[in-house]
């Protein structure tokens, strides 16, 4: 398994948990705002446990930056 | 000689007329005084001493006369008459206040109605420059602070005052409501405080979501408020997994309220 597909199981399985959202909701390029309905909370509550999960911790600018779950693999797999 | 049909329609022409003449002269009103608040009233206000919760308090209580002989005049001339349930129960502090939204004055009646209201305004509302001025005056905030305007309005509901919010952000769709945002779910939530529900209707519908002001109906508006309800949203939270999840519930049972009410206004 490449580290891609363990980033993007670890964002799953936190947008299950942290959401409540079923498994089968997610693909890369759904988009986190407009597929998922996240708001301004959801995304603090998501960065914050993906820092807890992967150690890799977010700016500001980047956080504003992500669109879709890829944009968010992309940025902590970059960081990895 | 005048045929029975022309006549009624000059009658209707007439009414018409005097129905756009009485919401232009009301809109007018409006602007001129808000003009005067902007630029006179609030400017005087700036000048008095006190602490800051007590100068936004004096700018609210001079928003909420202003809004409230605004709405007497126009009940005076005829455009709408406002009937309310349970005012009494919006006159409580500490109070977080959500409403569904089909006019563009409902937070002018509801603020009318509320001795004190510090009220949650679109971002937009900061870049007009008559606006901008009175929110900052009166202490109200803006909506574009995500996850720092729930811990500001949870801090204003502590220190007892009363809260405005319209969940779904703007005005709703025509005789139906948009999507709910979640943040007076979390405010609730967090402070601990139930949600006063206020459900307004428009009858017939004016003022609306793409609707423009002169574009009245040739009726009076009939603007019924009903505040009696209160919506405890803990029990929905009870074993959620996060506050996100938490926040989700208590929104969409929120909106099934209001969707109920607006099906059947007798519930």
């Amino acid at each position: 398994m490449t580290s891609r597909d363990q980033i993007f199981q670890v964002l799953t399985d936190v947008l299950q948990k942290e959401f409540g959202f079923e498994p089968d909701s997610f693909r890369l390029e759904t988009h986190l705002v407009d597929d998922l309905d996240l708001d301004s909370i959801d995304a603090i509550d998501l960065a914050v446990r993906l820092e807890e999960r992967t150690g890799v911790s977010f700016r500001d600018e980047e956080l504003k930056a992500i669109r879709t779950l890829g944009d968010v693999v992309d940025l902590i797999d970059g960081r990895g | 000689m005048v045929d029975q049909g022309n006549a009624g329609g000059v009658q209707a022409l007439i009414t018409r007329i005097r129905r756009a003449m009485g919401s232009g002269i009301s809109f007018a009103l409006f602007g001129l005084s808000g003009l005067l608040l902007a630029f006179v009233v609030f400017p005087v206000l700036r000048l008095l001493p006190g602490s800051q919760a007590l100068r936004e308090r004096r700018c609210q209580a001079v928003v909420q006369r202003f809004f409230r002989g605004f709405l007497r005049f126009t009940e005076a001339i005829g455009v709408l008459r406002m009937q309310v349930v349970g005012a009494e129960s919006l006159q409580e502090p500490g109070q977080l206040v959500v409403a569904n939204h089909p006019t563009l004055l409902d937070a002018v009646f509801l603020m009318s109605l509320m001795p004190q209201a510090d009220c949650v305004v679109k971002r937009a509302t900061l870049s007009n420059p008559f606006l901008r001025g009175v929110v900052r005056d009166t202490g109200y905030l803006s909506n574009d602070r995500g996850g720092e305007l729930v811990a500001a309005c949870v801090e204003r509901l502590r220190e007892g005052r009363s809260l405005l919010v319209f969940p779904e952000g703007t005005r709703s769709p025509a005789g139906g409501l948009g999507s709910f945002r979640r943040g007076a779910a979390h405010v609730a939530l967090e402070s601990g405080k139930p949600l006063r529900t206020v459900v307004i209707t428009c009858t017939p519908p004016a003022l609306g979501r793409g609707q423009k002001w002169y574009d009245m109906p040739d009726e009076r508006l009939e603007i019924h408020i009903d505040c009696r309800e209160t919506f405890d949203p803990a029990p929905l939270a009870r074993g959620a997994a996060s506050r996100g999840v938490a926040a989700r519930r208590v929104t969409a049972a929120l909106r099934d309220f209001y969707a109920k009410k607006q099906q059947n206004p007798s519930l």
